[in-house]
């Protein structure tokens, strides 16, 4: 599975007075299971583009290939694309409506035409998967749940699609650390146990530098940088003026440089930072010995 | 996918037109809608017409953004015209299995399609030039007078602001999670129209919820600014009668004068004749 996308352009509100153009001339390629950070100020059109990978959105010019098919040029058929891409948008969790979550998570599988026994098993994996322990929360009602909660059952039922694209717009925006934390475990689980391209939106630096195998930047409707986490988050100076920043570790090891501490390499994790400081802290001592 | 909604839609603009007094502004469209009920024949629309078109011209408010409004009410027209065409009695002109077409029909069919596609530009032309706000501001002010009989118009005012203010809110939230439900594969466009009664749920109940959530964060947003109801309020932007405002009125009573004496034209030119 890949998706290509090649000059896409789009236009809101074409003719009136409100015209603004959303995507001006965006290409690049995503291969087999790529986990792809996708990263830009509010309004420089993210958004719009992850609408148009499943056919929400229609472009004014352009093309897109998902796993080989043009998805831009039809218009019927695109339930099978839709079945393929997994799209969660931003505050998933208003568009929560069945009795029970069980029925809410069963929905898209549900319209999939699939089995009672099928759907039953997609339920269980996906709750499973989102953190939802399933005898407790399958009967109860997904407007009586916190906050973390009802974010999780709508994300769930996404994943009881099982898409082999899924893309999240920022998932853990306005989550409490604990949940922020089971969310991206689950993108690891799933990622792990069946192989799927991920592409995350998100205003968390850090998350994308310790996910992401590519990070796409956005910046007003166009893609400014596009590398690998360490070769985007190496051009601070880009990132400020797109709105952007650093992972706060990397921000943090490139100040201790300026006060001198000799830090030859730029730290995207955690454990990536402690490796650079205790090596510099080896050589440090090695010196004053 | 459901952007295209127009009415009611501001087209923003500094002409004549758009900086007139928001009050004289409705007196004016309801002066015109009453006008096009006095008209009897097309000479009578042929004026309003005219004046329709010099206003457009004046507000610059492009036609195709004006007829777009159209679209969305074109069953009714449609269905006002096929009423009127089939259904009037007179001397027939076409005769297709049951259905009759008169002449008279057929006049009256054009004459009422005429009327309500006037009707609509007319008002249109009212939402397109007027700020919601300043719509409201007029509609408080003309209903003041009122408030000694007990009608609350700072009220209807402020809620009218509101649900104006609250239709690209709630449009918005209906195209995202219409989106929403048809990435999880839901259909809105096959089966008949039960199952497609059905398949509005998953829209309609998240819909409703958003509703009632923004309005709670509305009322605790207002309160938390002490807001209180119009007692003692004072406005930021008092509306002044202006010259060209007097212009317009002028133009205006120009505009019913001409319908009315055309209207009477042939009363009229019998009463001189008899004089004579």
């Amino acid at each position: 599975m890949s998706i290509v996308v090649k000059d896409l352009v789009y236009i809101y509100g074409e003719g009136t007075p409100y015209e603004t153009v959303a995507l001006d001339g965006v290409s690049f390629e995503i291969g087999d299971e790529e986990f792809v950070g996708l990263i830009g100020h509010t309004g420089s059109g993210k958004s719009t583009l992850v609408q148009h990978l499943n056919g929400l959105l229609k472009p004014k010019s352009g093309q897109i290939f998902v796993g080989g098919t043009e998805i831009t040029a039809r218009k019927k058929g695109l339930t099978n694309i839709r079945r393929k891409i997994g799209l969660l948008f931003q505050y998933p969790e208003y568009q929560l409506f069945e009795e029970t979550v069980y029925k809410d998570v069963a929905f898209g599988p549900s319209n999939l035409g699939l089995s009672e026994t099928e759907i039953d098993q997609r339920v269980r994996e996906a709750m499973f998967l989102v953190g939802l322990d399933f005898t407790a929360m399958a009967e109860r009602s997904p407007f009586e749940l916190s906050g973390g909660q009802k974010r999780k059952a709508a994300i769930a039922g996404v994943i009881a699609m099982r898409p082999d694209v899924l893309i999240l717009d920022e998932p853990t925006a306005g989550l409490d650390p604990r949940s922020h934390a089971d969310i991206l475990d689950m993108l690891d689980k799933i990622r792990k146990s069946r192989g799927v391209i991920v592409i995350l939106i998100s205003h968390n630096m850090a998350d994308v530098a310790r996910m992401a195998d590519k990070v796409i930047v956005m910046d007003g409707g166009k893609i400014a940088l596009a590398g690998t986490p360490a070769e985007v988050f190496a051009q601070d100076e880009f990132l400020s003026a797109a709105g952007l920043g650093l992972p706060p570790i990397t921000k943090f090891i490139r100040e201790m440089r300026q006060k001198g501490a000799k830090i030859g390499s730029n730290p995207l994790t955690l454990d990536e930072a402690e490796e650079a400081i205790d090596a510099y802290l080896t050589t440090k001592r090695g010196a004053g010995a | 996918m459901i952007r295209d909604i127009t009415i009611g839609q501001y087209y923003p603009g500094e002409t004549w037109v758009h900086k007139l007094d928001p009050r004289l502004k409705i007196i004016i469209t309801l002066v015109f809608i009453i006008s096009l009920f006095l008209v009897r024949d097309f000479i009578g629309y042929a004026v309003a017409a005219a004046a329709l078109a010099i206003t457009i011209a004046i507000s610059r408010v492009p036609l195709p953004f004006i007829l777009r409004g159209l679209k969305a009410i074109f069953i009714i027209i449609i269905f006002t015209f096929a009423l009127n065409m089939f259904m009037t009695g007179g001397t027939a002109l076409v005769r297709v299995g049951f259905l009759t077409i008169t002449r008279e029909g057929l006049y009256n069919a054009v004459f009422m399609g005429l009327r309500l596609v006037f009707l609509i530009i007319g008002s249109s032309m009212l939402t397109l030039t007027t700020k919601p706000i300043k719509l409201t501001d007029g509609i408080e002010s003309l209903l003041n007078p009122l408030r000694a009989v007990g009608v609350p118009a700072h009220e209807l005012a402020m809620m009218m602001t509101i649900a104006l203010r609250f239709i690209p809110t709630l449009l918005e939230e209906t195209d995202k999670i219409m989106k929403a439900q048809v990435a999880r594969g839901a259909d809105f466009e096959s089966g008949n129209i039960i199952r497609r009664a059905k398949n509005m749920i998953p829209i309609l109940i998240p819909l409703f919820i958003s509703a009632f959530r923004i309005a709670q964060d509305l009322a605790m947003a207002m309160e938390a600014r002490c807001y209180r109801g119009g007692e003692g309020r004072t406005k930021l932007h008092e509306l002044k009668f202006k010259e060209r405002d007097v212009a317009a009125s002028l133009l205006t009573v120009l505009f019913l004068a001409l319908i009315l004496l055309e209207r009477e034209f042939w009363a009229i030119l019998e009463m001189l004749a008899i004089s004579r």
